[in-house]
């Protein structure tokens, strides 16, 4: 994907497997909505194309498609329930069945009061819930969320995410971008992790987690951190430190090594790497990458 | 990617997509934009204070005319008092007095008496009043009422000369006040004179009312969207030429109704208070209905008005707000107001160089077409070359629209490179 002279996304490949939900991972920039819109047909990729069912997808043949775009924004000067059934039209309901499906969730995510109100009248944690609600109402297929709890307080997060398990559960297949590394583990079953536009870790989270050392030691220490064939400190804050350990690198011979060395270990555990700690090893290694526009 | 079959979820079920639902999301696009329009009080403030302040000057006119006509018929009634002078020796006396006059013997005097209100006026006849101005003094009444001296003094010179000449058609022909009926043909068959004008040229006044009304509309319509930031919504739920076709024939619908509103007084007023309201005592036997130049007026007020929306919503699709949208927005409106400088020449001399470059540069052609089509000047090859010309520009030009709606109103905040947008190439031929 060409923007001018700059190439924003390179030879990305991937697949989304039904019913399972892929998170989509990267710092600002990284290419991850301009991937989604190129895949969508809102920019119009220099090559490639997305497969729904191994048919090239038409925004207008038929796919179920729910999509949450970054850019959040709907009608803003019309009443919440005509902008419902309004999509909600678009998308195959009938007048009826739009209507009753838009008032239950409007009382589903306590806006019921607001059915009547202009959507400008609404605080932006507000409309966004309307925008999930026009996004899920024709149970899509397939459910692409580009930030979806960005601007969220912690109460509403968690009534977003228990929407989006439910879509899931019910058997939606779901594409999610995000910053929040807790919302991965907790909703998603493989992940992709773009940088400059191409992928650095693609699998399940069990699988990136290998990808990146799978293991960590967790050190509390009173001395100095020795260097070591070993491992590799993937952090030292002073006093606490992560070690990520080279192949064959058992945790006795890392500890034997700690202590050989004198570093007064206090603290010795092994954990698996988080996928926040992935993420800076990732991200963390140069400055971002500026955000490029067409 | 592959996706669920089908699924059970808390939602509603959906239907099948029916094989017509581009039809189906037209409908759905067009009573959105149409209803949104006209359920909003302004809409209806706007569209009704025209034929309210319509209505309210009919009124005054009503009962300005109720007491007008009480006080003409009491002036009617009450003798003008004039003394006059005749130099020329032509004005009969019987007839000045028959008018209410008197001979005057001294002019000095028969002034004194004006001033002093003892008469109304006195007229002054020269010996010439062909080379010379008839002098009228008199008591001021108002600037409408004064000209009653006039009237009388000129109805005494045509007393006069019809006396003399001894026929009152002569006198009425010597003074021009003849009615002349005028009876073209065209090929063979009569032709409808300025009677056949009239219809066609009511599609130019249709035009220009649903440009005025309805520009600002349309260079909203694509404008909207990249402004509320819905335009990812949309490309991903309805093909970008059914939403641009949509709000296209809303806008028409719009223009219908204000339109019928703007007229409704208007034509009450002329079918049932027509005498009392002073407006025109148009005789619509006069009026020729020609079919041919109907549809031809019909059919130019489609294409430009086609033409016209399509140009807008470009420009709302390349523009980043209606600020911006503006500083174009003007001179193209411009345009359609162009060729009235050239009116002249159009009636006059229609094969003239500027009035062929106003028939078929596009964005002049359906006003100065429409004023060709009134007048007879449009042949029907020319009919059917600017008609065509139109709806294929037109066409061409709301292709133009959706294709920058598609690709250039993502951008949200600049303005868009026209260069760029139309490098992307269409979906079908994007490599895999």
């Amino acid at each position: 994907m060409d923007f001018g002279d700059a190439t924003v996304i390179r030879d990305l490949s991937f697949d989304v497997r039904a019913g399972e939900t892929f998170g989509f991972l990267g710092s600002n920039g990284s290419g991850k909505t301009t991937t989604l819109r190129a895949l969508l047909g809102i920019y119009q990729p220099t090559a490639g194309t997305l497969h729904i069912g191994g048919k090239p997808f038409e925004p207008s043949d038929g796919a179920r498609l729910g999509y949450l775009p970054e850019e959040r924004g709907l009608y803003k000067k019309e009443p919440v329930l005509d902008v419902m059934v309004y999509f909600g039209r678009l998308k195959g309901l009938g007048k009826a069945q739009a209507k009753a499906w838009s008032l239950d969730y409007l009382e589903r995510v306590q806006l019921a009061d607001k059915a009547a109100a202009n959507l400008d009248k609404l605080s932006g944690g507000q409309q966004q819930k309307i925008q999930l609600g026009v996004t899920i109402m024709n149970a899509p297929e397939l459910l692409i969320l580009d930030e979806p709890t960005k601007g969220f307080d912690p109460v509403n997060r968690r009534l977003l995410m228990d929407i989006i398990e439910e879509q899931k559960l019910a058997g939606a297949t779901v594409i999610m971008v995000t910053h929040q590394m807790e919302e991965v583990e907790r909703l998603c079953d493989r992940v992709i992790l773009l940088k400059d536009g191409t992928s650095r870790a693609y699998g399940t989270v069990e699988e990136v987690q290998e990808q990146f050392g799978g293991t960590v030691y967790r050190v509390g220490y009173d001395g100095v951190l020795p260097h070591s064939t070993l491992y590799d400190i993937a952090l030292d804050s002073g006093g606490y430190a992560e070690l990520a350990p080279r192949p064959g690198a058992g945790q006795a011979a890392v500890l034997r090594e700690l202590v050989t060395a004198g570093a007064g270990v206090s603290s010795f555990t092994t954990a698996r790497v988080s996928l926040d700690e992935i993420f800076i090893r990732v991200y963390g290694e140069q400055d971002q990458p500026a955000e490029v526009r067409p | 990617m592959s996706t669920a079959p089908s699924r059970s979820a808390s939602t509603p079920p959906i239907p099948a997509r029916r094989p017509a639902v581009r039809w189906h999301n037209l409908g759905t696009v067009v009573g959105f934009e149409f209803f949104r329009t006209t359920k909003k009080p302004r809409f209806w403030i706007a569209t009704l204070a025209i034929p309210v302040v319509t209505a309210i000057v009919f009124a005054l006119i009503f009962v300005s005319n109720s007491s007008t006509s009480a006080s003409a018929d009491a002036q009617k009634n009450a003798a003008l008092s004039f003394t006059y002078t005749d130099a020329s020796g032509i004005i009969p006396e019987a007839a000045g007095r028959a008018a209410g006059g008197s001979k005057a013997a001294n002019p000095e005097q028969a002034l004194a008496d004006v001033k002093a209100g003892t008469v109304d006026a006195y007229f002054a006849y020269p010996a010439n009043p062909a080379a010379e101005p008839v002098q009228v003094y008199g008591a001021d009444r108002g600037v409408f009422a004064n000209g009653t001296y006039e009237a009388v003094a000129k109805q005494l010179l045509m007393l006069a000369a019809q006396a003399d000449i001894g026929s009152p058609q002569l006198t009425a022909a010597a003074s021009g006040n003849i009615k002349v009926d005028t009876e073209t043909y065209r090929d063979g068959q009569a032709s409808g004179g300025f009677g056949a004008a009239v219809p066609p040229l009511m599609f130019l006044v249709l035009f220009y009312v649903m440009i005025i009304l309805l520009s600002n509309q349309m260079l909203n319509s694509t404008l909207e969207e990249k402004e509320n930031r819905v335009t990812e919504m949309i490309l991903t739920t309805l093909n970008p030429t059914t939403l641009i076709i949509g709000k296209i024939i809303s806008l028409l619908l719009v223009g219908l109704v204000q339109i019928s509103v703007f007229l409704a007084p208007v034509v009450i007023g002329f079918a049932f208070f027509r005498d009392r309201l002073s407006l025109p005592d148009i005789d619509l036997s006069d009026v020729v209905f020609e079919p041919g130049p109907l549809m031809v007026g019909a059919l130019l007020l489609l294409g430009g008005f086609l033409l016209f929306t399509a140009v807008l919503g470009a420009i709302g699709a390349v523009m980043p707000n209606a600020k911006e949208a503006g500083v174009v927005f003007g001179p193209l409106m411009a345009l359609i107001f162009v060729p009235f400088y050239a009116i002249s020449l159009i009636l006059s001399d229609p094969r003239s160089p500027i009035v062929q470059v106003f028939t078929y540069f596009p964005l002049s052609a359906p006003v100065t077409a429409m004023l060709r089509n009134g007048f007879g000047t449009l042949s029907p090859a020319e009919s059917i070359i600017v008609i065509a010309e139109l709806f294929i520009v037109g066409v061409l030009t709301l292709r133009l629209s959706v294709h920058l709606f598609r690709y250039g109103s993502i951008q949200y905040t600049g303005k868009l490179s026209l260069a760029k947008t139309l490098r992307r190439r269409p979906r079908e031929s994007a490599g895999k």
